[in-house]
């Protein structure tokens, strides 16, 4: 793989600062972009006989998925997501944008039952996820559930874009945002390459999805990550259309008294999951779907595998 | 007992297992809405483009004065597969020259209904002022791919006025090559027409009687017909990712009724003579006569145009027309527009020519001595030698919410030229130019 070049983007499209993306020729006619965002190395694989349109399209995915990174971020002071948090208790109106977030999390979180919940994020700030044993106190969980909970929103599907947040609430979309970022980026590509023949995988921190099969009819080859040794793919999954989500705690747990406590919360008892897999993969037609499907999974503790096997959807586990 | 809980077991998980399956396929409903949803912004998959214009158009001297509201409406399903309708209607008054020339005394001219007459003073140009006219035109157009190299598109095309009506159809294929860098098209347009003048359908080269008692009037047929048949051959090429050219050679057949049949000729007296140079008499006054055409008209053209777009966004715009046809009218057309483009707002001007040179059987008058035999003549001036220049300045703003705001003044300038006559004549302006001012406000949402 031959670096080609540095594609500079503009500074007021780059407002978390990232380096540049990379501009890489893989072959003949195939090209990798790699860039970081949310925290996760992303690559665009592009397979175009026209250069000048990878680089336009792979201009775009960028500042799309940088976009989205600044505007939901929770370590911002002047993004949508401050703006959201700045206004409590009274009504309030959001994009367009947001407020499709807000419906899909609505479905999500009815379709979990509960256990998917946007509003769980600040359950964090009783938990320390630094492979210690230091659990947290029951009180401090009692304490922080009482601003955690879908359903103590002033929201209504019917009027999906007023909002009234009460204060101490959060809205986190960071736990959909990877993907989502993913799925737009490969929208923004298509777009951009509609009028030519082209094949792209797109690809962050190991949620991608893909705009078919490759140019020459083959399948993606994607290996998903051993959970002992991250430098060793453990399965080899073809991808010939749609995307795939990973989830899973391999870096992030807490262990006590031989129990593993995984990154993942309840949002309905503020407590770790026990018993969930290491890592979980889906395969669904968009990232975010793939990424809501691997997450519910992993909620489910002990059940996982069963949860998975009852949807009939394409998955990767490992214990 | 141990086998019914087993069984009330085995009923739970299937329960769940058909809830957990709902569940997915909820999910997968809520995450294409959320990605397809977003992508079309603020216009919903199932929404409508709408392009509303409002159009004034006016001659100088207030000759003709026309305003034309447009709406059309393009439901996109997809990318490639759209759906278009097209509604204008346009109401013109004011006064057209009838085709007489200027003359050294008060000209008095049978209406087209031969109900009335009109005068035209002397040296002032003839103008036909009951000219008034409501035109509603509906049109739609469908196209959509028929697989990965190929698409079509047919359309229907319809409009009346109260003389006239055009009934079209059309029907187009293309074909996509090198990886839809070349199109290929072929397109047909088939169109069948009716005329209805006022006052019936003249005779040809025929004295222009004084009034509808005459008996020219009353043999006259209601209506007539004309029929169109137009083929375009056509490729487009996009010659690199900033600049596409298009090549078309188009055909075009017309066959029936193609005269005017509200215009006339004057007969100048070419004896020599106090009146050599005026207007003939015949039957005691001016002698004027209805014009004819051919009934028929093969057109060829051959079309270039290229669009490129530079590296700040701005676009220009450039095309050519060489038309030419056996009525011997040869037109050469070239326009230009440069569109400058902003954040939110483009400023565009444009630059158009269009010369022509006269078809054989354009006269500007016809002469005493030999008008009789003459199989064809017309004195249109869209017939004759003619060059025209428009000047046209367009700016559009769009809205954050995608909807867009334009606006376009064109002013048109008409210069007309050909043989100068002889005697008295020669004293009249027999070529008046022309200068109209068009204004375009338009809306699309």
């Amino acid at each position: 793989m031959n670096l080609l070049e540095e594609l500079p983007i503009d500074t007021s499209l780059n407002p978390s600062n990232h380096p540049n993306p990379s501009l890489w020729q893989v072959n003949e006619n195939s090209y990798q972009v790699q860039f970081e965002c949310m925290a996760s190395d992303c690559s665009i694989l592009i397979e175009c006989k026209q250069i000048d349109l990878v680089k336009a399209a792979a201009n775009s995915a960028v500042i799309e998925a940088w976009r989205i990174e600044h505007k939901f971020s929770r370590y911002q002071t002047d993004n949508t997501f401050a703006e959201i948090h700045s206004k409590t208790d009274i009504i309030q109106t959001l994009d367009d944008e947001t407020t499709q977030l807000m419906i899909f999390a609505d479905h999500a979180y009815h379709a979990s039952q509960g256990l998917f919940d946007i509003t769980s994020g600040i359950l964090r700030r009783g938990w320390h996820f630094d492979g210690s044993n230091n659990l947290p106190e029951t009180s401090t969980i009692k304490e922080l559930l009482t601003n955690v909970g879908w359903a103590k929103l002033g929201w209504d599907p019917s009027n999906p874009n007023q909002l009234t947040l009460p204060k101490g609430m959060e809205l986190d979309f960071g736990g959909i945002g990877k993907e989502y970022a993913v799925d737009k980026m490969l929208l923004v590509i298509r777009k951009i390459l509609s009028q030519t023949t082209s094949a792209i995988l797109v690809n962050c921190g190991g949620d991608l999805a893909c705009s078919g099969k490759r140019l020459n009819g083959e399948s993606w080859k994607v290996g998903i990550e051993a959970v002992n040794d991250q430098t060793k793919a453990k399965h080899i999954v073809a991808l010939s259309s749609g995307a795939l989500a990973t989830s899973g705690d391999s870096r992030r747990f807490l262990l006590k008294d031989g129990i593993r406590y995984s990154h993942i919360l309840n949002p309905i008892t503020g407590w770790a999951i026990t018993d969930a897999p290491r890592s979980v993969t889906v395969a669904a037609p968009t990232c975010i779907n793939a990424g809501i499907i691997s997450t519910l999974a992993l909620l489910q503790g002990t059940e996982a595998e069963n949860f998975l096997s009852s949807l009939n959807m394409p998955h990767w586990l490992s214990r | 007992m141990a086998g019914k809980d087993l069984e009330v077991v085995a009923v739970a998980v299937t329960k769940k297992t058909h809830k957990n399956r709902e569940l997915a396929q909820l999910l997968t409903a809520a995450s294409c809405a959320l990605i397809s949803g977003l992508s079309q912004g603020v216009n919903a998959a199932d929404s409508w483009d709408v392009d509303s214009a409002f159009l004034l158009y006016s001659e100088s001297d207030g000759r003709v004065s026309a305003a034309e509201p447009v709406i059309s409406a393009t439901k996109n399903f997809d990318e490639e597969t759209k759906l278009t309708f097209k509604i204008a209607a346009d109401t013109l008054t004011g006064a057209s020259p009838n085709g007489a020339t200027a003359s050294d005394h008060v000209q008095t001219f049978t209406s087209p209904s031969g109900k009335g007459s009109y005068n035209a003073a002397a040296g002032e140009q003839p103008l036909d002022d009951t000219f008034k006219d409501t035109r509603i035109a509906l049109s739609t157009n469908w196209a959509a791919p028929i697989n990965r190299d190929w698409a079509y598109g047919v359309g229907g095309y319809l409009s009346k006025e109260h003389d006239y009506q055009s009934l079209g159809l059309n029907g187009s294929l293309s074909r996509y090559l090198n990886q839809k860098n070349t199109t290929l098209t072929l397109g047909l347009n088939l169109s069948n027409d009716t005329v209805n003048p006022e006052g019936g359908v003249p005779t040809g080269l025929v004295q222009v009687p004084l009034s509808n008692s005459d008996s020219e009037f009353t043999q006259r047929s209601d209506s007539e017909n004309k029929n169109l048949v137009d083929a375009v051959f056509g490729v487009t090429q996009v010659i690199n990712r900033s600049t596409i050219m298009q090549f078309n050679y188009a055909l075009s057949t017309s066959s029936g009724y193609l005269t005017d049949p509200y215009k006339i000729l004057s007969v100048i007296d070419d004896n020599a003579g106090a009146n050599f140079g005026g207007n003939f008499q015949s039957g005691g006054r001016d002698l004027y006569l209805y014009e004819k055409r051919p009934d028929s008209r093969l057109k060829q053209s051959i079309y270039w145009q290229t669009k490129h777009q530079f590296e700040n966004d701005n676009i220009l715009d450039v095309s050519y027309r060489y038309m030419f046809d056996d009525w011997g009218v040869n037109s050469h057309t070239i326009d230009a527009k440069y569109r400058f483009r902003f954040d939110n707002q483009y400023l565009e001007p444009q630059l158009r020519w269009y010369t022509q040179s006269k078809a054989d059987f354009y006269h500007r008058y016809l002469n005493s001595s030999d008008y009789s035999s003459a199989d064809f003549a017309s004195a249109d001036y869209r017939l004759g030698d003619l060059d025209t220049y428009t000047l046209g300045l367009k700016y559009g703003y769009k809205f954050a919410d995608e909807t867009e705001f334009y606006t376009r003044l064109s002013l048109y300038h008409q210069e007309s030229s050909g043989d100068k006559g002889y005697g008295k004549l020669t004293t009249q302006e027999l070529y008046p130019g022309l200068d109209a001012a068009m204004l375009i406000v338009g809306y699309k949402f």
